[in-house]
């Protein structure tokens, strides 16, 4: 009991709010594992409430007036009876019981105590400064709600049915209402963030980012990602009288720019996705390895396709993972071989799938074939130089019979693909770089030839 | 057919004043009649039982035991077609019993079936008869579903508080368990507000109506018991037409307007036959919807329910149905995932066909991830993956190959695309061709049946007008890439995700 409040009384001296919010932690610190612990066994259910007016009203040099005491004695009495139901989930868990663990009940009381935070804030009798117990209270929603789900499944099954009288049998897959519900919760401080009205410098406004990125993570999690556009669309109306990007903290920052560049990525537009994810990843913390291994993952597949461009072995060497991920694609692009490009896609499909990177990489094939094309034309050689003119003015062969192309392809799809590549297909794939201008030039049916630009312009930015 | 037909059409009337149903009850002129029969005298009883058993035994029973019966009588708990007089007698066999043997404290009555689950049991099959068909119609009166708490708080009590949650929350379509749960609670917590404010009242009102009542008893208590069915057990159903027209249940179905498996399944037999033989999708498809509502009251979850669902895919398909195609579709990939049986590679091809359709890159990554290596064996799903890829990657030569060789009726799905497919594999062309284009090679990269064909579906979207015909059937590119670019972009800006027809 002392020390938890102990703290809570320091942090409103001190107005520290992170002080505060580590009052109210669900995980005691470990250097004091026992806290959670002895603050449930310092009161009882019957006296919590006096016990807390207590500490909090009486025998305090806080002073603060009646309505803020009272909306955190409501506070404290629901994160009470939140350890309460923790401290029994644990013990169920640590005595190989975890079936009886009741997480959904944990997470139905730490609830209620984000709740009453969220009542202290709507009447604003809580002072802006101790928004980071807000933080705290949404990031163990969370991760409370995904233990309750994930116990729900377990002991019942994927399948809702429904019970009433709907027309169909099912009502839906995937049990995760917990923290459907935790995202309500959430999305409720997020408004209470964003639509605060006070001045900027006390102004519930700071915490909107750590609260969208909270949101953000949950809808990823449910994988309902286009409710995270609801979020960046409300965050683009206030941007008006919001406080400066660059005077959130920089996790924040970070982390936001994070999520916004892969929900663009997602959405395919990949120019906003590199900007942000560019910006992202030079604030990101130069020791944060992990966070910009994440980054990174959805920045190459992307710069892949804004700019043609691959990761140097270098960036690649300071990431295993990425460089177990990506090589056997990059190799397979540089060298134009479309057999080992397809083998790799297959081989690293569930990883990639997983990072919901693989139907951007799939499209990297057209680079490959590029590549291809580009050792055809160059393997073409040079037209017949004219006598009398000097070497230097020759120029390259630049109608390249689509036969050539067909044989190349035939030949890099390796024995298998190649054999019943039909040379109507190989046309298509020609079209189709010409029109995704990867080559520059024409095909004419007519004499069943390729018609390449010259001046060095055939394949824009490779030099040929 | 008249039986069902006439009830039908009854709750259908009684559709209507559901949104107004607040008001009958600030005018008080709601004629109170047979609902307030239903569940006052009912709990009445029930509070009797406890109550007025007791004394003549000189026995004090224990409160589990008293626990034990109400939780009997407790609306929630009763089973459709067990007679409440059988369950009375078996309550007090058992109860005898154990009070006999001196076993009413060893005895765990909170684990103990309650005497109608135990009456359930001995009644080896289930029988028909057990439900009266024969209604009268003014004991089901209008909003009597909707005001089965409130109807006696409403005359009579002041609880009239409580009473106007009650309207409103009633109004609400329950369906996730939580809510049901609460429900649940609520009407536990109505209940001990019988016991505690109105018990005089009740007994009252019981004695009065105790000796009449009886031989409906199981009617009335029967309705009521759809009411729970919402939270509880299934519907078993009683009607024996192989017809019902489809109507959006706004609360618990009647038994006798709903049709139990065997006759669903003369009813498939029935549509089937129908549809080959008028092709009325209209109908069929109204008729495959009550279907689907009759299986899902009565909870069938089996072989039966997955042939019915794949059926009526197919149907949707054909038509061109999406929507209805859809809802099949959500409901078939749960259904495969109890391992019912049925065709789950033929529609989970379709289903990765359908999301090509809506342009559903989140659904068709969610898909790869879910795909077992079983299943990328089976002919269907790697064709369905392979039109994927070859859209992917903007290879139309392939996607029409694959497009002349579907397997089942993927080339419905495929249909819905092709269109728009070929648009944008025109404009492609007339990027990449700066010369004519014969009209032959357009028919053979684009998958035509001929070049009629090809020249139809271009004259359609004005290439003719723009002049991009040549005299020697070629198309010539340049002047007819505007035309073309723009149908290509109107083409893919409008999927209409639910393609409700």
């Amino acid at each position: 009991m002392e020390v938890v409040l102990g703290l809570f009384k320091r942090g409103m001296i001190e107005q520290n709010g992170h002080m505060v919010a580590d009052a109210l932690t669900p995980i005691a610190p470990p250097r004091d594992t026992g806290r959670l612990y002895a603050f449930y066994r310092a009161s009882s259910a019957f006296s919590i409430q006096a016990d807390l007016r207590h500490e909090i009203v009486y025998s305090s040099d806080i002073h603060l007036n009646k309505a803020e005491s009272n909306a955190w004695i409501d506070v404290f009495v629901a994160y009470w009876k939140a350890v309460g139901a923790l401290l029994a989930t644990e013990e169920a868990t640590n005595q190989g019981k975890a079936q009886d663990a009741e997480w959904g009940k944990a997470y139905e009381q730490w609830k209620e105590m984000v709740n009453a935070l969220i009542r202290g804030y709507t009447t604003n009798v809580f002072p802006p400064w101790t928004l980071p117990c807000l933080y705290t209270a949404g990031k163990y929603l969370r991760n409370l709600a995904i233990k309750a789900d994930e116990q729900t499944r377990k002991s019942t099954g994927n399948v809702t049915y429904n019970e009433g009288f709907q027309d169909d049998v099912v009502s839906s897959i995937g049990k995760n209402d917990s923290l459907q519900d935790a995202a309500r919760q959430i999305n409720r401080i997020f408004s209470l963030c964003i639509s605060d009205r006070a001045p900027l410098e006390e102004s519930r406004k700071w915490g909107v980012y750590y609260i969208s990125n909270l949101l953000f993570k949950i809808y990823f999690k449910l994988n309902s990602i286009s409710l995270c556009k609801n979020i960046l669309r409300s965050l683009q109306v206030s941007q008006s009288d919001m406080p400066p990007f660059e005077g959130f903290p920089k996790s924040h920052q970070v982390t936001f720019r994070y999520y916004a560049g892969v929900i663009h990525f997602l959405d395919e537009d990949y120019k906003t996705a590199e900007d942000y994810l560019t910006k992202a990843l030079t604030a990101c913390h130069r020791t944060a390895h992990k966070n910009q291994e994440l980054i990174l993952t959805y920045l190459i597949p992307c710069r892949l396709l804004t700019a043609s461009q691959l990761p140097t072995p270098t960036v690649l060497a300071q990431f295993p993972h990425l460089e177990a991920l990506f090589t056997p694609l990059i190799t397979a692009m540089k060298q134009g071989n479309l057999a080992a490009f397809d083998a790799a896609l297959v081989a690293g499909e569930p990883a990639f799938i997983k990072r919901r990177i693989y139907l951007t990489l799939e499209r990297g094939r057209d680079m490959v074939l590029r590549n291809l094309l580009r050792k055809v034309f160059i393997a073409g050689g040079f037209e017949p130089v004219k006598e009398g003119a000097a070497d230097a003015s020759r120029v390259r062969r630049t109608r390249i019979p689509v036969k050539e192309f067909w044989a190349a392809v035939r030949l890099s799809s390796g024995p298998v693909a190649g054999e019943h590549l039909e040379v109507d297909e190989v046309e298509c794939m020609l079209a189709n770089l010409i029109y995704k201008g990867f080559i520059k030039g024409y095909i004419s049916r007519e004499f069943g030839k390729v018609v390449l630009s010259k001046n060095n312009q055939a394949f824009p930015g490779t030099g040929v | 057919m008249s039986i069902p037909v006439a009830s039908w059409h009854q709750s259908q009337s009684n559709m209507a004043p559901a949104y107004s149903s607040v008001d009958p009850r600030t005018t008080f002129s709601r004629p109170p009649p047979h609902i307030s029969t239903s569940t006052p005298s009912r709990t009445a009883t029930q509070t009797s039982t406890n109550t007025e058993a007791p004394p003549p035994r000189k026995v004090v029973w224990p409160p589990p035991v008293r626990d034990y019966v109400q939780r009997s009588f407790a609306p929630e708990a009763k089973i459709h077609g067990i007679e409440y007089s059988d369950l009375e007698k078996k309550l007090k066999q058992v109860i005898t019993e154990a009070a006999e043997a001196d076993r009413l404290h060893e005895v765990d009555w909170a684990t103990l079936p309650l005497p109608q689950q135990m009456i359930q049991q001995e009644r080896a099959m289930w029988n028909p008869q057990f439900t009266d068909q024969v209604e009268d119609p003014a004991r089901t009166p209008p909003s009597f579903k909707k005001r089965k708490f409130d109807d006696p708080n409403d005359s009579q009590s002041p609880l009239g508080r409580k009473a106007k949650n009650n309207n409103f929350e009633d109004r609400i379509t329950y369906a996730s368990p939580s809510q049901a749960n609460r429900m649940d609670k609520r009407s536990k917590k109505e209940k001990s507000k019988y016991h505690a404010d109105k018990f005089p009242d009740h007994i009252a009102k019981r004695i009065e109506r105790f000796g009449v009542v009886t031989p409906d008893y199981n009617n009335t208590s029967g309705a009521n018991s759809n009411d729970n069915q919402v939270m509880r057990g299934p519907v078993a159903g009683t009607c024996r037409s192989l017809e019902k027209n489809y109507f959006r249940l706004t609360s618990a179905p009647k038994p006798e307007d709903v049709r139990p498996q065997e006759v669903l399944e003369q009813t498939l037999e029935l549509l089937k036959r129908r549809w080959k033989a008028e092709g009325n999708y209209t109908y069929i498809c109204d008729q495959f919807k009550s279907l689907r509502q009759d299986l899902t009251v009565q909870h069938i979850k089996n072989r039966f329910t997955v042939d019915v669902y794949e059926l009526h895919a197919r149907i949707a398909l054909e038509k061109g149905d999406m929507g209805e195609y859809n809802q099949c579709q959500t409901q078939l990939r749960a259904l495969y995932s109890l391992g019912l049986g049925g065709h789950p590679a033929e529609f989970l091809a379709y289903r990765i066909l359908y999301l090509i359709h809506t342009c559903n890159r989140t659904g068709l990554n969610d898909v790869l991830a879910e795909i077992t290596a079983e299943e990328r064996k089976e002919p269907a799903v790697l064709h369905a993956l392979a039109t994927r890829s070859a859209l992917a990657l903007g290879n139309y030569y392939a996607f029409f190959q694959l497009y002349l060789n579907v397997p089942n009726m993927g080339a419905y799905l495929m249909d819905m695309f092709v269109g728009r497919e070929r648009l944008a594999a025109l404009a492609n062309i007339c990027k990449a061709y700066k010369t004519s284009v014969p009209l032959n090679f357009i028919v053979n990269q684009l998958g035509f049946d001929s070049s009629q064909e090809a020249y139809e579906f271009m004259v359609a979207i004005g290439v003719d007008k723009a002049g991009a015909f040549l005299e020697e059937c070629a198309l010539d590119p340049a002047k007819g890439m505007a035309v073309i670019k723009s149908a290509r972009d109107a083409a893919f800006k409008k999927i209409d995700i639910k393609g409700q027809i």
